[in-house]
């Protein structure tokens, strides 16, 4: 017994030292092929400040697909970090800012608002324990402790941590050689022929939980936070709904009554809103049934964006 | 609470430790709270179902024990049955039958109630255990004097209430009363299989079941060629689940000191349909059917018409109990019983012919190349029987069937050009590594092998297959397909 007891913790530590191995090869590996996510973003960011960074869920993403966001430096002369990520909302978005202000700065903040990310804790709680967010998010001990925070304090799924902290979704990541994008990214010069059916499957999706008061205030809440911890770093915040397809917007439900949770948080905290989301109602502007395709960003940033960063303060 | 979840990985060292620590005569007592834990654990209403099971046929064997008359044995025999079998008919099927005799308009425009409810996870599973306890006491082959707390885990044991094996009572309880010890020896045992079971299902199984379940999703849609290789990588798909399952319980249970029987032997390597489901092919399925069923009938005591129906409705009723699997209830379960049951009438017309050509060319008979032959004949004949178990309704098997035989000819060619795709060429690459395992296996069994090697090699083995599960498993908690049962 005590033989077989020597055998099996000698196996164990030469699996831990393998274990270990992989782990590291996994992350080297993650730095390689890293793109979309917003912590791979940050970890590789070339300066320490910004004029603005871009916070919100995948509507905001398309500001950096391809050479978007250069393009868009080019012609502001802004340095722009856009840290959107797919399926988002103000709680991970709030980790995402307090991470990013750990080691860098940033003058401006836009955020992008989107009603369905403040209906469901699919769009913030169990975003933290998403396989593909984690797989892509490089192992930092600060973000491991800034995580612990979240599941002390936010009820995030401790699995989520453990995930993060034994690379586990990296390790047994399918796609572990492919460059980390986002399956929109691919679709960027797409244009899309609008279809009902896949809109109400797309909105059914969005809003999977029927929405409740007590819940969207909740994350109107948190998203009161994010704006306090802005500002307490100096940041100035300003919100903004963007462009979606007329088909698509007035299936949105209950997007009036959010519209004026939303309005009244702002105005407490004097973040100025913009909405923008029935600039573009062309079909032609999208590659999905409401994401904007390079026609659409385009479109948005020479008419809607660009005179927004490049306001009196936007520098 | 699956056995590739995380609540599992943390949930099975903490019975192991309270198990280790509780006096052997009260282990089985651990073993039911964990299993009630266990079956509980996400759906806790579920325990209502598994509670009423247990105690119909605890209270019906405790009846049975007791009655002398011969009337009041039958009928409380008659009555317990009825209940437990009765109510998997009920949730498996009332729906449905409901549903077709309105389709077919029957009763005019009278609307039948419907029930609403399916079977919970594993429903079927632990019903069959209950109903052999019930039979066997009936017959006299087990006492009704077990204690309801030992009854209850048997019905409930959490390595094997989702998907067996069904165990016997008979078998089962002994091994409980004389006392629950794990050695060193069975517990190495037990993690290997339950690592090769692993491997399995989140490897194999898992791989391949995307590919399956994309061509047969809309199979008008699908080429030819891609029906074909989802056909193929459907037999190794369940295969896979459903003996990765087994064998994760049998590892488990392994852990506990507790032997599970057999369930799978290598069922690929069959030499013909009835060496399949007789003897390699969910074993304790066929042995309950076997034994309760088929022997019940006459079996093959009543001469040769007799014994061809009973051997169909067993399918048949084989057929009607896969029924309502995650790709619905449909008539296509019955068809792949009464196919399987084909196959055995063929058999049972040709067994002679075969016997007396093996006496007439006895070299020929025992060649290697004749059993290659066999195996590759057997394997196909099952293949075709699995399109209609995967497919979602008969319409779709002739599809699939049709599409494919129109090109059967032109195959060979389009095998050349098919782009296949990489995770195509893995689902080969895993099959092909899972058949030369397979013969190994059948020749000398691999983990008795590997306990021969040096230290090294059996070491090496392990940790490649660890690092395999972590690297190359999917983790995402995909059901087991006979958990749907």
């Amino acid at each position: 017994m005590k033989q077989f007891g020597k055998s099996a913790l000698l196996f164990v530590a030469i699996g831990l030292l393998l274990y270990a191995g992989v782990f590291v090869a996994t992350e080297r590996l993650l730095l390689r092929n890293g793109h979309s996510n917003p912590f791979f973003k940050i970890a590789t960011a070339e300066a320490r400040d910004y004029d603005w960074v871009i916070l919100g869920a995948s509507h905001a993403m398309p500001f950096d697909f391809a050479d978007f966001n250069a393009l868009m430096q080019r012609e502001t002369g802004l340095r722009i970090l856009n840290l959107a990520a797919q399926g988002t909302g103000p709680l991970y978005n709030r980790f995402v800012i307090e991470h990013f202000l750990r080691a860098h700065r940033t003058r401006n903040l836009l955020y992008v608002v989107d009603s369905f990310a403040f209906t469901s804790r699919a769009w913030n709680e169990d975003r933290f324990a998403d396989a593909k967010l984690i797989r892509g998010t490089p192992f930092a001990p600060t973000l491991a402790r800034l995580m612990g925070n979240y599941v002390r304090r936010d009820g995030v799924d401790p699995r989520a941590l453990l995930d993060y902290l034994s690379g586990f979704s990296k390790i047994n990541n399918r796609d572990r050689f492919r460059r980390d994008a986002w399956e929109g990214e691919a679709q960027f010069d797409r244009v899309y022929r609008s279809s009902a059916t896949a809109v109400a499957q797309r909105i059914a999706y969005l809003y999977p939980d029927a929405t409740m008061p007590d819940v969207r205030a909740r994350y109107l809440k948190q998203f009161a936070d994010l704006i306090a911890i802005a500002h307490e770093n100096g940041i100035r915040v300003i919100a903004v709904k963007l462009p979606v397809p007329a088909l698509f917007r007035k299936q949105l439900p209950n997007e009036a009554e959010f519209d004026a949770a939303a309005a009244g948080i702002l105005m407490d905290h004097a973040v100025p809103l913009q909405d923008f989301s029935a600039a573009l109602d062309n079909p032609n502007f999208y590659f999905d049934t409401d994401h904007l395709n390079r026609a659409g960003v385009t479109e948005s940033f020479q008419r809607l964006l660009k005179p927004l960063l490049m306001t009196p303060g936007g520098r | 609470m699956l056995f590739t979840s995380l609540d599992f990985f943390v949930f099975l060292p903490l019975v192991l430790a309270v198990f280790a620590l509780t006096p052997v005569a009260q282990r089985w007592a651990v073993l039911l709270l964990a299993s009630y834990v266990f079956y509980g654990f996400s759906h806790p209403f579920n325990l209502i179902y598994l509670g009423a099971v247990t105690l119909v046929v605890f209270a019906c064997g405790w009846g049975l024990e007791r009655a002398r008359q011969r009337p009041l044995r039958v009928a409380v025999f008659v009555m317990g049955l009825v209940a437990v079998l009765g109510s998997l008919i009920a949730f498996k099927f009332y729906d449905f039958i409901a549903g077709e005799i309105e389709h077919a308009n029957l009763l005019a425009d009278f609307k039948l109630p419907r029930l609403g409810v399916t079977a919970p996870a594993g429903y079927s599973f632990y019903v069959f255990s209950a109903a052999s306890y019930l039979i066997d006491i009936y017959v006299g082959r087990l006492s009704g004097r077990q204690s309801l707390g030992q009854v209850a885990l048997f019905t409930a044991y959490f390595p094997k209430i989702f998907a067996g094996p069904i165990e016997r009572a008979t078998n089962f309880l002994p091994r409980l009363l004389s006392g629950l010890r794990a050695d060193p020896l069975r517990f190495a045992l037990g993690l290997q299989l339950i690592g090769w079971g692993l491997f399995k299902k989140v490897v194999i199984a898992d791989n391949l079941a995307p590919l399956v379940d994309h061509s047969f999703k809309i199979v008008a849609f699908a080429p030819p060629i891609e029906l074909l290789i989802s056909t193929y990588f459907f037999a190794f798909q369940i295969y896979c689940d459903f003996s990765g399952y087994t064998d994760i319980a049998l590892g488990i249970s392994s852990l506990f000191g507790l032997d599970l029987m057999e369930n799978f032997r290598r069922p690929y390597l069959s030499r013909s349909t009835a060496e399949f489901w007789g003897e390699r092919w969910h074993i304790s399925l066929g042995r309950w059917f076997r034994d309760y069923l088929y022997i019940s009938l006459g079996g093959s005591r009543a001469g040769a018409l007799r014994r061809a129906i009973n051997v169909m409705v067993v399918f048949l009723v084989s057929g009607l109990w896969h029924a309502g699997l995650g790709y619905g209830v449909g008539w296509t379960f019955l068809v792949w019983g009464a196919l399987n049951g084909a196959y055995q009438w063929a058999g049972l017309a040709t067994r002679g012919l075969w016997r007396r050509i093996g006496e007439a060319l006895p070299r020929v008979a025992a060649s290697a190349w004749l059993r290659v032959l066999r195996i590759v004949i057997t394997f196909h004949l099952i293949l075709l029987s699995w399109v209609f178990f995967r497919a979602g309704s008969m319409h779709d098997a002739l599809l699939v069937l049709q599409k494919i035989g129109a090109r059967l000819t032109d195959l060979p060619h389009l095998l050349t050009i098919y782009p296949f795709s990489t995770e195509q060429l893995t689902g080969f690459g895993l099959i092909a590594f899972l058949v030369v395992y397979e013969i190994v296996d059948e020749r000398r069994p691999v983990f008795q092998r590997l306990a021969d090697a040096p230290v090294a090699l059996r070491w090496g083995a392990y940790y490649l297959g660890i690092f395999a599960l972590l690297l190359f498993g999917r983790w995402q908690a995909k059901e087991f397909i006979y958990m749907q049962f």
